[in-house]
């Protein structure tokens, strides 16, 4: 796409001043992309440095970037301190099964949403949307108390029915979902197809892009998640990772190295995933299918 | 919609029937989300607003309270200072972050070498732990001898700010660290929808040699309104209930220099167990945004072209 | 429209009730009530004119007075049942704990009294401490029914109390003839009303660390256990040295307000639920004094940058630190692994002027019984161990200093390895004051403190400004 358009301009016009210009542009922008890039990835450098000192050196300043003797000593600390294979595994279930749940229940809705008309939708559409609007904070205590009537505390379900069901996966699959052409959908209806084979054989297909961000999204979030594990589970075999973090911090000091270097590895799945989800991100338009 | 419109013009009975089986189609798109929408997070929610009309201190003890809570919210002092704070984030937040976003996704659509790593790289505030977000954010900001002010002071600039230890400029720390934070999130959404823009578009207006910013201008901001609307929307929502950036950077401080409304609820849920004044101070916070998440949404009927 | 509203409002009130009001375990009488609350709702969602909802709301405010009712004498019944209880039947107590990993003497505790009482298994729920206060408020308020509550602190402690989230002790003390003077007045400050909701078994004071190196170099004295605040900002002068980064600092402040503010009640003329705080005024002037000259860390750049007290010290940054006899056990611990290089001393916390030596400020930690709790006998067994001389002793073992502070108890605690020379002579209280006294009003007051504090403290108001901001602003809050 702009690709193809950059193109066409180097054709109209092959004078070498123009080709200097966009030079100059370029390395500008390299300059530009790599300094901001650097200043994205201060968090990254001093979690890294961190995980290699002592703790009483972590909050020294001015900050020794590069540890005169890094203690990789750390990284093997953190296994015997607490479960950490079990918190990988609890956090990694939850997030697949909410994902999964979101990705489906959220989409599918989004479809009627956004390409179809009943009555009633935009009301409905504005309670979802509204209800992003409160707090969490303002009703947990009301939620816990249903989940503990339902007998749900400390299971991993509750999490599952708290959080595979938000407003929030309905709404962006919507707006992503609006702007696929309607004639796509009215030839397909033509062609005898119901409304849910509309969504399985033309909307899924279309929409890579956003379930990879919705995917993306949602997987973040559960992983990185601390409040709803700290309320809802108790059982040591349930914690997730995010809990066993905050372990480390104690009441009056602090292992700051310790909880770098295990907030480091646990920051590779949800990395791996976001490289892994890069492609669709740049997929052309024509992969996608539609050719007018 | 093309369907309605066909069964209104058929026979009157079948026209009903029709129209009633098309609306439990569509409905049942809605219901798996909405099932477990409701029961779990709606009913609570209700819960919640109902308990503004009440008081409550979490264990026993349930009495009605009518206006009294709402009431309180005109002599609270910190609900006054919160909501101004809420506000001022807000408005120096939501713009910034679309703006910064917008530009950086226009930038890594282009093929340009390395542009994997830079998305990485811009997407990692956002997956990084608070507290190293939070750390090195004041690190950078750190008074004495920190980098920014070190830059500063190279610049001839005798008395820097203070930063997040100061009165005046820690709300400013603040939304340049949350800009930062979440500017790559955005990013991501908008890159997704610069996906959805037909190349034929393009090929298009150069034929009818139209330049870049005319290109811009005219295909890739209308195409991009549905994002742009979610975006705005998710924003401002966001923006009005942030906590955990703040709990971590300043925890409302210098004295009530960064407290804003969701930190305020929390306080007095959570430190002085008035569950019903929390909640009409959540009230208010959910009418603001309603409001302006309903002009949004007249908005977006205006420039949001639906085909 | 509207009425489908009123409808779902009036619904969602019943089902509050339904649910918030028969947190506790349901007794027969409760449940039948239930019966007719779920009736009710049938009726409710049947009901078509305004004079019907009328009458049905009428209904729904009569039954939860009953609802109420019941659920009081079901507590009742239920407490007299679990009194006629014998005890040799295998029993598991729940206790609510944070820090298991980090924090060995829970696991140790809970072990000692296993060995002596075979039928009972402990188990720890453990939470990490910065969030242990409001996870344990969220499960309360969800009716939970963990046996034993650990209380952090007195913010913590008064709110349970006065929610009645916990049992009162008073009686189960004087019953068991538990002499409450070997806590030395703990008791007494956690004595709301005449009655008491939880046992001390932990108690820190607060001492003065010092690096007896920096205080070789400058060929100084150490400082001497009796030594006022006065003397301390001399002393602090005297012994500060360098500048860059080899700048050693005379003393050290942590964030918190308490560092301030303790000194100005050490003499118990004043708490810090005060509706005049100008008595704060000499010790916020020495210690902005000691900032501007440059004795001690700037507030503000501790504060940006997330500065422990605890490396500072252990880097050899500051010579005295005054803190809480919680550090002694990670001080040796650094020591040990040669984190710390150097030798250091504790003495006894600085004092205002006319003020006996050995005053200090202290924080409690104690045990209550859930108001849920199942296993209310047993429960309060544990407790006596826990709180007790024996739990003392296993405590002080462990490097921590229990309420229990016998001359015994003090030997065990002395001769831990490490333990700095001339323990036993800081260790010497005459008075220890709480830092929070036990109000209602605590944690709102608090809260006003704190931010405060933080003004004066990074120099955003005067200090005469803050105190009379303090004075305004709390006595307002407490007015209401």
């Amino acid at each position: 796409m702009q690709n193809l358009s950059v193109q066409n301009d180097t054709k109209n016009r092959e004078d070498s001043s123009y080709r200097l210009k966009l030079w100059i542009g370029r390395i500008l922008s390299y300059i530009f992309l790599i300094a901001l890039a650097a200043i994205m990835l201060l968090p990254f450098f001093w979690m890294l440095s961190s995980s290699l000192k002592l703790e009483k050196d972590v909050f020294r300043f001015p900050i020794e970037w590069i540890p005169a003797n890094p203690l990789w000593s750390n990284y093997a600390t953190i296994w015997t301190r607490i479960p950490f294979l079990t918190f990988f595994a609890n956090s990694t279930k939850l997030t697949v099964i909410i994902t999964f749940l979101q990705l489906a229940t959220s989409s599918f809705a989004a479809y009627a949403f956004a390409k179809l008309d009943f009555k009633g939708r935009d009301t409905l559409f504005l309670a979802y949307v509204a209800s992003i609007a409160i707090p969490w904070q303002a009703y947990m205590v009301p939620q816990f108390i249903m989940m503990r009537k339902m007998g749900l505390v400390d299971t991993h379900l509750s999490l599952i029915l708290l959080q595979a069901f938000t407003a929030f996966g309905v709404f962006l699959m919507r707006q992503f979902f609006i702007s696929i052409p309607n004639e796509l959908l009215d030839a397909a209806r033509i062609d005898g197809l119901s409304e849910y084979g509309i969504y399985f054989k033309i909307m899924l297909p279309l929409s890579k892009p956003a379930l990879a961000t919705l995917t993306l999204f949602s997987a973040v979030f559960v992983w990185n998640d601390f409040m709803g594990p700290l309320i809802y589970l108790n059982s040591q075999s349930l914690k997730t990772i995010q809990l066993g973090l905050r372990m480390f911090i104690q009441q009056y000091a602090a292992d700051y190295n310790l909880i770098m270097a295990a907030s480091l590895v646990s920051l590779i799945p949800v990395i791996v995933l976001f490289l892994a989800f890069q492609r669709f991100f740049i997929e052309g338009i024509a992969s996608t299918g539609i050719h007018g | 919609m093309e369907t309605a419109e066909l069964t209104n013009n058929t026979s009157s009975i079948s026209a009903q029937q029709r129209k009633r089986k098309h609306n439990l189609t569509c409905y049942s798109f809605i219901l798996p989300n909405f099932l477990g929408f409701a029961i779990f997070t709606l009913i609570p929610m209700v819960f919640s607003l109902v308990l503004a009309f009440l008081h409550w201190d979490g264990a026993n003890k349930i009495s009605f309270a009518g206006l009294d809570n709402f009431k309180q919210l005109l002599e609270d002092d910190t609900f006054r200072i919160a909501l101004l704070n809420t506000f001022y984030y807000v408005i120096g937040t939501v713009p910034l972050t679309m703006l910064v976003s917008l530009g950086l996704a226009l930038l890594l659509n282009q093929p340009l070498v390395g542009r994997n790593f830079f998305r990485t790289a811009y997407f990692f505030p956002y997956v990084a732990s608070l507290v190293a977000v939070a750390v090195v954010w004041n690190m950078l900001f750190y008074p004495a001898a920190g980098p920014v002010n070190e830059f500063l002071r190279m610049l001839g600039v005798t008395e820097p700010p203070r930063w997040s230890a100061s009165v005046d400029w820690a709300m400013p720390t603040v939304i340049m660290a949350s800009v930062w934070r979440y500017m790559g999130y955005y990013m991501v959404i908008y890159l997704a929808a610069l996906q959805g823009i037909p190349s034929q578009l393009y090929e298009a207006a150069a034929l009818d040699g139209a330049n870049g910013w005319q290109r811009f201008r005219y295909i890739t901001l209308p195409m991009l309104a549905p994002a742009t609307f979610f975006i705005s929307i998710m924003l401002t929502i966001t923006s009005f209930k942030v906590f955990d950036l703040i709990m971590v950077m300043t925890n409302g401080g210098p004295g009530r220099a960064t407290n804003v409304l969701v930190l305020h609820t929390y306080n007095i849920a959570f430190r002085q167990f008035r569950f019903g004044y929390s909640s009409a101070i959540a009230m208010v916070l959910f009418l603001i945004v309603l409001i302006i998440t309903i002009v949004q949404f007249r908005m977006e009927d205006r420039w949001v072209d639906y085909q | 429209m509207k009425r489908n509203l009123r409808l779902f409002t009036l619904i969602v009130v019943l089902v509050i009730l339904a649910t918030g009001c028969t947190a506790p375990p349901a007794a027969p009488d409760t449940s039948e009530l239930e019966a007719q609350v779920a009736d009710l709702q049938a009726q409710l969602e049947a009901a078509s004119d305004d004079e019907a909802m009328a009458e049905l709301e009428a209904q729904i405010a009569d039954l939860q007075t009953q609802l109420d009712a019941a659920e009081e004498a079901a507590a009742a019944a239920a407490e007299a049942a679990a009194a006629e209880e014998a005890a040799p039947e295998p029993v598991t107590l729940t206790m609510a704990i944070w820090d298991q990993e980090t924090t060995p003497y829970w696991q140790v505790l809970a072990d000692a009294y296993q060995a002596q009482n075979p039928n009972v298994t402990i188990e720890l729920l453990d939470t990490a401490s910065a969030e242990y206060i409001d996870k344990v408020n969220v499960m309360l308020s969800g009716g939970d029914e963990t046996d034993i509550i650990t209380i952090k602190d007195i913010p913590q402690y008064s709110g349970l109390l006065e929610r009645g989230q916990i049992v009162p002790l008073t009686s189960l003390i004087a019953d068991a003839g538990i002499d409450t003077s070997v806590y030395s007045g703990a008791v007494e400050e956690l004595t709301y009303e005449g009655e008491v909701y939880a046992l001390p078994f932990r108690s820190d004071i607060w001492i003065l660390y010092y690096n007896k190196d920096v205080f070789d170099a400058a060929g100084l004295d150490y400082p001497a256990n009796d030594i006022t605040w006065d003397e301390f900002d001399q002393l602090a002068r005297e012994v500060t040295s360098g500048s860059g980064a080899d700048k050693i600092y005379g003393a050290h402040f942590h964030t918190w307000r308490s560092c301030v503010q303790l000194g100005t009640v050490q003499d118990g003329l004043n708490t810090v639920i005060s509706d005049d705080y100008s008595f704060m005024k000499p010790m916020y002037d020495m210690v902005i004094g000691m900032q501007q000259d440059g004795i001690i860390m700037d507030y503000g750049e501790l504060r940006a940058g997330s500065i422990h007290y605890r490396g500072v010290f252990e880097n050899g940054q500051i010579a005295m630190l005054p803190m809480g006899s919680w550090l002694i056990g990670t001080l040796i611990d650094a020591k040990a692994t040669g984190e710390m290089d150097f030798e250091w001393g504790i003495g006894q916390y600085p004092h205002p002027d006319g003020v006996e030596a050995g005053t200090t400020a202290g924080t409690l930690t104690s045990l209550a019984i859930n108001s849920n709790s199942k296993n209310k006998e047993a429960a309060w067994d544990f407790i006596q161990f826990y709180t007790g001389i024996e739990g003392a002793k296993v405590l002080a073992g462990t490097g921590n200093l229990p309420a229990i502070r016998t001359p015994e108890v003090l030997d065990v605690f002395a001769s831990v390895e490490g333990m700095p020379e001339g323990t036993k002579e800081a260790l010497q209280t005459t008075t220890v004051r709480l830092e929070l006294p036990m109000d209602p009003n605590v944690s709102v007051v608090e809260q006003i403190l704190n931010e405060e504090h933080e003004l004066i403290m990074t120099g955003s108001v005067s200090v005469d400004q803050g105190i009379e901001e303090m004075t305004t602003r709390i006595n307002e809050a407490l007015s209401e």
